[in-house]
């Protein structure tokens, strides 16, 4: 055997590797079954118990496994009743239900009955062997007990109005019903195992990568389950999710706004934008000199320039926000100023002020867009003469900022909050008892105060519309918050596929799905 | 006692003080990290209540040395407890993924070897020559390309123009087929840095080495230039290559996290970045110490075949003690 036998072996074998992904060749990888569809999301389950879950995946497949009283139609917020059979608001602080019998849950649990609702909506205001109340006890929180006067029937007593408790707790996530013989026999292993009684049955989990839901034949609610399977794909980056999309690996996904051009390399797929509800501000702490002074606060208003960002950030794919609640929402503000770039105004702003040498810290999340706005930011107020020194944080870092009374130290912050579909969520976190944890502005006022607990315990929607709006108007006079947008969720999805969302794009109805 | 038991039970104690040590280290680390896991996953639902509550379950109010002490005492017979969000327990969380990074890492790297070597000895016995200009700059060109680029070279190319191989996942547990359809794309991706740094040092070694006395002597006495290279040197020519592996294997469970990330694969890599982020203590020193772990005992392992391929390990370390 000779060394140059060798070489010419190894360059044959060298060759002969190099074919071997050519047997794959052709191969599709999402097949053709079309009684199954593969989607993605980007966040895995954390905890499948109602009251304690982590964020949008647990929503979304609480919406497809569990049934709720009454839930929110096709990309709709308007509701039809679900599990009920009749579903009446009798008084401000009386709901009575009467739900449709032979309704039953996965695994055998039996039937559901006016005792489970009991559970499942008490167990919100219950505290565990510690005294700790779960995650989302606020959504129930202005219940005082479900009475149950039958089998079916039952009467959910409120401590007070809670016009809220609609959207945010009966027909939302935290609205799921359980089983109670479920959560008796399972305890804590309900955070990883579901039981419900709705359309699509929770099948498999593989953690970190896939999750299964299956169509449940036992359903007796009145939607129809219209694919055998739903796979969902956990895929936490956003490019990769794209890249499999566009292999037919899944049919459904969300992207970043900025990648939209990019969905429409696929020739048999759609592009779908639903504007956002949630609000993304820069919030000027009102204690912290020399931002205590209104006239400073305006200028820096005057002088960063909200269409730059969304140009240069954003590229354009976002609307530009003008104030805390975005359109359709209950409250919003149609008449709200409009603050465009003008750093004359600003200037002789700081003159009046008579600030001319000031320094200030810009705190934002260590994300790509997050930074761009900051450094938009930075230039535009540069131009006035205030020099901005950028302090980007990653997630864990920025959010402690919410703990210890660490915002007191703030000075310009770029803030992300999500919303919910009633106003009482968004309005809460300028509340005066929340400086020193969320309210990063340290802005206070006794009649937004008032405002927000009036609001939020009249039924008339008029009313609650016309305090809203008041608010806002606080808001806008103190000149703490500078709105930048309300977002935007594009995704990408299969002509053959009719996917559904909630309005606000985050929630996404899977009941729903179907094809084209 | 027999000296290379001495020097395996020398080996292993060092081992067992590196774990400890690595974690301590960690412990430590975390008393200045700002953060908690709630903040990180309800923003502004994070109640101050519901936070001290989570971390008084995660035990991070306890002081320091107790801490370390129940971790560890807990950890030797296997039980890191529960995930305070899932109520899952952590072994479960990390061992279910691990089997994902072992068969990536050690894809990659026998991957890596297999090409690496034969390409390596290939430029070693023909030095200056056009295979060895060629190798060179290939192996460079290898060395510098991040992972993480290659990775998305290789999916725009086979998975999204040619559709021949799956973008996300692991494959289906069991289906050895759909698995290593799955490993083709990440562990390329992976071991091709590997095999241009594998094919430079075994050149550079086994030039050393065919440069010594006794190969001179060898051929003097006609033995086939085959064996004086397949034989003789490459025996001495990997010494040094195996004490890379060592190295290797927790440069590739690291590099596996980007591969994990852009291929959406479960495994220790996104497990570690995920706990980081969203401030899962428990879970990060779970996972920390089956990192840590998996690098001391393939670095024991590598001293020991050293130990054995070379004589002169020992003998130098004995004398060292």
């Amino acid at each position: 055997m000779s060394i140059s036998a060798n070489r010419r072996t190894f360059l044959l074998g060298t060759a002969a590797a190099a074919t071997v992904p050519m047997l794959f060749h052709g191969r599709p990888v999402l097949a053709a079954d079309r009684d199954t569809v593969t989607i993605r999301m980007d966040t895995d389950i954390g905890n499948l118990d109602p009251a304690n879950r982590t964020g949008s995946t647990e929503d979304n497949i609480l919406y497809a496994v569990c049934q709720n009283l009454a839930r929110f139609n096709p990309n709709s917020l308007e509701w039809s009743p679900d599990a009920a059979k009749s579903l009446k608001q009798v008084s401000d602080t009386e709901i009575d239900f009467e739900l449709n019998p032979g309704q039953m849950f996965h695994g055998g649990y039996g039937e559901m009955t006016a005792e489970d609702i009991k559970f499942s909506f008490e167990r919100f205001t219950k505290t565990d062997d510690k005294g700790n109340k779960p995650a989302y006890a606020d959504d129930f929180s202005a219940l005082d007990h479900v009475e149950v006067t039958g089998k079916y029937t039952g009467k959910i007593m409120l401590k007070n109005p809670a016009p809220a408790l609609w959207v945010i707790g009966i027909c939302d996530g935290s609205g799921a019903i359980l089983s109670k013989a479920a959560c008796d026999k399972l305890g804590d292993k309900i955070s990883t195992q579901l039981i419900g009684s709705g359309p699509y049955s929770f099948k498999e989990w593989k953690p970190k990568e896939q999750f299964v839901l299956e169509a449940n034949p036992d359903y007796k609610g009145p939607d129809t389950p219209h694919f055998k399977q739903i796979v969902t794909k956990i895929i936490p980056e956003p490019k990769t999710a794209l890249l499999a999309y566009l292999a037919d690996e899944i049919a459904l996904t969300e992207v970043d706004p900025t990648s939209q051009d990019e969905l429409k390399k696929k020739n048999a797929g759609e592009v779908k934008k639903i504007d956002g509800i949630d609000y993304q501000w820069i919030g000027i702490n009102v204690e912290k000199p020399p931002l205590d002074n209104i006239k400073v606060r305006q200028a820096i208003r005057y002088a960063i320039d909200v269409d730059a960002i969304i140009a240069g950030a954003y590229n354009n794919t976002v609307p530009r926000a003008d104030n805390l609640l975005a359109p359709g929402l209950l409250g919003y503000w149609k008449d709200t100023p409009v603050y465009k770039h003008d750093p004359d105004k600003a200037k002789a702003l700081l003159a009046e002020a008579g600030q001319t040498n000031i320094s200030l810290t810009f705190t934002s999340l260590n994300d790509a867009t997050s930074q761009a706005i900051a450094q938009i930011a930075q230039a535009n107020l540069a131009e006035v003469g205030i020099n901005v020194t950028l302090k980007p944080l990653d997630s864990g870092a920025y959010w402690a900022l919410g703990d210890h009374d660490a915002s007191k130290d703030l000075e310009l912050t770029l803030i992300p909050y999500s919303s919910k579909f009633d106003p009482s969520f968004q309005t809460q976190w300028f509340l005066s008892d929340q400086v020193g944890v969320w309210n990063w502005q340290r802005w206070k006022s006794p009649e937004f105060d008032q405002l927000h607990k009036e609001a939020a315990s009249i039924l008339d929607k008029g009313e609650r519309e016309k305090k809203y709006i008041r608010m806002q108007q606080l808001l806008d006079e103190s000149a703490s918050c500078i709105w930048i947008t309300h977002g935007v969720h594009v995704f990408g999805h299969d002509t053959w596929f009719k996917p559904a969302f909630l309005p606000n794009g985050i929630n996404w109805q899977l009941r729903f799905y179907d094809k084209a | 006692m027999p000296q290379p038991l001495i020097f395996f039970l020398r080996r292993l104690f060092a081992t067992a003080l590196t774990v400890v040590g690595a974690v301590a280290a960690l412990f430590l680390l975390i008393q200045f990290v700002p953060g908690d896991l709630v903040s990180v996953l309800l923003g502004p639902r994070a109640t101050p209540a519901l936070r001290a509550a989570i971390t008084a379950k995660m035990g991070l109010d306890e002081p320091f040395l107790t801490r370390l002490w129940l971790f560890l005492s807990q950890a030797a017979q296997g039980d890191f407890g529960n995930d305070v969000i899932s109520g899952r327990p952590i072994r479960d969380i990390v061992f279910e993924v691990l089997p994902n990074t072992f068969e990536l890492a050690f894809s990659a790297l026998g991957v890596s070897l297999l090409i690496g070597i034969p390409l390596g000895a290939l430029a070693a016995v023909k030095p200056g020559s056009l295979i060895d200009t060629l190798l060179g700059v290939v192996s460079v060109a290898f060395i510098t390309t991040p992972s993480f680029v290659l990775s998305i070279v290789l999916l725009l190319i086979f998975s999204i123009s040619l559709h021949w191989l799956p973008v996300t996942g692991a494959g289906t547990p069991g289906d050895f087929g759909d698995r290593l359809d799955h490993l083709i794309l990440p562990t390329t991706a992976l071991a091709l840095g590997w095999v241009g740094y594998i094919a430079r040092l075994v050149r550079a070694s086994l030039l050393e080495v065919l440069a010594e006395q006794h190969v001179r002597t060898l051929r003097a006495f006609g033995v086939p230039e085959w064996r004086v290279v397949l034989v003789f040197a490459m025996r001495l020519a990997l010494v040094p290559l195996i004490s890379v592996l060592g190295i290797g294997i927790g440069d590739l469970i690291g590099n596996a996290i980007f591969a994990e990330i852009v291929f959406a694969r479960p495994g220790i890599g996104t497990t570690l970045y995920n706990a980081a982020a969203s401030r899962n203590y428990p879970v990060l020193q779970a996972a920390i110490v089956i990192v840590v772990l998996t690098y001391v005992i393939a670095n024991l392992l590598v001293d020991l075949v050293n130990g054995i391929l070379d004589p002169r390990v020992m003998r130098a370390r004995r004398q060292a003690a």
